[in-house]
């Protein structure tokens, strides 16, 4: 019976697999790329952020409706135009297990493709992503988000850990993590705690000309001392250096190539994705740099075509979870020298720390750089940005990483 | 206001879980009853796993667990890293305490991973990176967690 079947497999692979590479369709799909070599453009061609807040006053539900709604009316689209919907959630924020169940009918997946990324809502792009290019889905939902006035954000960071050892110990969390992150990358470089709150200070200060930035992380006004007599959240990062959970919800909407055209004249298309991760022990990791966001700029820069970052990219939307993390995750992707700020914009909306929105912060980096491009940044618009980099990541110390090329909607 | 309390429902689920540490992390604390470390070494790479692990990453094999690879480790160690907070790590954070603890990253001599361990008998501001650190256990060790209460400043303070 076996050797039947051994027989015949082999005999009948070889023509099927010929077939399917000269179908009429995956040719055209390739063609209408931009480069030959290059991945098939996924177009962004809707969105909604819901402003972030300390606490928002109303429940998941209503957030994440308010979300994909407004995502496809701002792309005047229907629930039914929709084939697919990805969240971004995390159960131990949702305070129960599988939390995407109670959001089917909010978030318009009921009797969809539907399913869900325990991560960072830049992640479920990347799933949404592949819903697309399978050839299978015209109009993908991603949205993601958490409230976090409802939960213990610090000790759900603690659950992370092994519990055979580290979680029993109590000492490791996001903020312990950040401050062994930030001690490295101080010791490695030389670099002052004033180098580091003076991104915390930019940060701010951008946050306050972006109308959907925490209202309080908005600061004009802001000095260096005054980040740095904010008080030790864990040493050397103080208050005002980490980018403070809060509540919120976000949603973009993708679509394949040709569907994309239908639907708008400007899609944002998505050239190019890298994604890595290094090791879970922090024992075992150089905290000073960050060796996912090498591989993952790598990645995502080939496949877009791109040799020289600092000159090929017009502005940066960087997931920090710390205000460190904005130099160490540029190092990693190239556009500054180790221990320098960027020598392109990084973060003009004022990044993670204008709201971290915990499962929606990296994918409102990519809506970001969708308003850079389409130039509906307003008062944080930077002039003739045509080609973007946006970020997500997850873990203690920017554990996994995620960087997106996101370029404007020339056909 | 009223309606604040109907809005708010608390959550009244109470789930324990049980983790069965394995027969590596079994070695491990075998060896703290008898303030001991016990870590284990990669056969094909040298590397020296402090606690032990079943498998390496880098050479992505299983190490066997035998005698060979099993390795006494001194108590002392190099502090890599450390932070200090006034939060506690596993509640809300609301407030500080007027507790400050230090937290460490310490690289025992003989292994190439680090463990993160409170730094205890010093204050933040007399420490720094590289320095030597010596184990302090617990009174009565019974192979758990905290029989390493944490490190101290080597040489005595």
């Amino acid at each position: 019976m076996g050797k039947k079947l051994s027989a015949k497999s082999p005999a009948t692979k070889p023509v099927v697999k010929q077939e399917m590479k000269q179908k009429p369709a995956r040719q055209q799909a390739t063609q209408a790329s931009k480069k030959e070599g290059t991945m098939e453009r996924v177009g962004i061609v809707g969105y909604c952020q819901i402003k972030p807040s300390l606490d928002l006053q109303m429940d998941r539900y209503e957030a994440a409706f308010k979300a994909v709604r407004g995502a496809l009316d701002s792309a005047n689209l229907k629930r039914k135009d929709l084939t697919s919907v990805i969240s971004a959630t995390n159960d131990y924020y949702d305070g129960r297990t599988i939390s995407n169940c109670f959001t089917v009918e909010p978030s318009g997946s009921y009797l969809k493709d539907e399913s869900k990324v325990e991560m960072d809502g830049a992640y479920a792009v990347l799933y949404g992503m592949m819903r697309v290019l399978s050839g299978n889905h015209k109009l993908v939902a991603v949205w993601g988000g958490s409230m976090a006035s409802g939960f213990p954000y610090e000790v759900t960071t603690l659950l992370t850990t092994d519990p055979t050892f580290d979680r029993t110990k109590e000492l490791l969390n996001i903020m312990t993590a950040g401050g062994f992150q930030m001690r490295a990358y101080m010791e490695k470089f030389g670099i002052s705690a004033e180098d580091i709150a003076n991104i915390a200070v930019k940060n701010r200060k951008n946050a306050a000309n972006n109308e959907f930035a925490l209202p309080e992380s908005q600061d004009a006004d802001i000095t260096v001392e005054k980040v740095l007599e904010s008080g030790v959240l864990s040493s050397p990062v103080t208050e005002l250096m980490y980018s403070r959970p809060c509540d919120g919800m976000a949603c973009v909407l993708l679509a394949p190539e040709k569907q994309a055209l239908k639907i708008t004249n400007s899609p944002v298309w998505i050239t190019g994705v890298g994604y890595s991760q290094e090791q879970y022990y922090l024992g075992e990791r150089d905290l000073s740099k960050s060796l996912s966001m090498e591989n993952a700029a790598k990645m995502a820069f080939k496949t877009a075509g791109i040799t020289n970052p600092k000159k090929e990219i017009d502005v940066a939307e960087l997931f920090e979870h710390f205000a460190h993390e904005e130099l160490i995750l540029s190092n990693a992707i190239g556009i500054s020298e180790p221990g320098s700020q960027s020598e392109i914009p990084v973060n003009p909306s004022g990044g993670a720390m204008s709201g971290n929105v915990l499962c929606a912060t990296g994918l409102v980096r990519i809506i970001e750089c969708a308003k850079q491009i389409k130039n509906e940044a307003k008062d944080h618009q930077i002039s003739g940005a045509k080609r973007a980099l946006a970020s997500g990541q997850i873990g203690f110390c920017a554990q996994n990483n995620i960087l997106y090329v996101l370029e404007g909607g020339e056909k | 206001m009223v309606r604040k309390q109907i809005e708010i429902a608390e959550g009244i689920v109470r789930a324990d879980y049980e983790y069965w540490v394995g027969k590596y992390m079994d070695k491990f604390y075998e060896g703290l009853e008898s303030q001991k470390f016990i870590g284990i070494k990669c056969p094909t790479c040298n590397k020296v796993y402090f606690p032990p692990r079943k498998v390496c990453g880098d050479c992505f094999k299983t190490i066997p667990l035998e005698d060979a690879n099993l390795v006494d480790l001194a108590t002392t160690g190099t502090l890599i890293n450390f932070t200090a907070t006034n939060y506690a790590v596993s509640e809300r954070r609301k407030k500080k305490s007027e507790k400050t603890t230090i937290i460490g990253l310490i690289k025992i001599d003989g292994s190439d991973t680090a463990i993160i361990t409170p730094v205890l008998e010093t204050q933040e501001s007399d420490i720094n990176i590289g320095m030597k650190v010596e184990v302090v256990w617990d009174k009565k060790p019974v192979g758990s967690p905290d029989d390493i209460k944490g490190f101290k400043p080597a040489g005595g303070t």
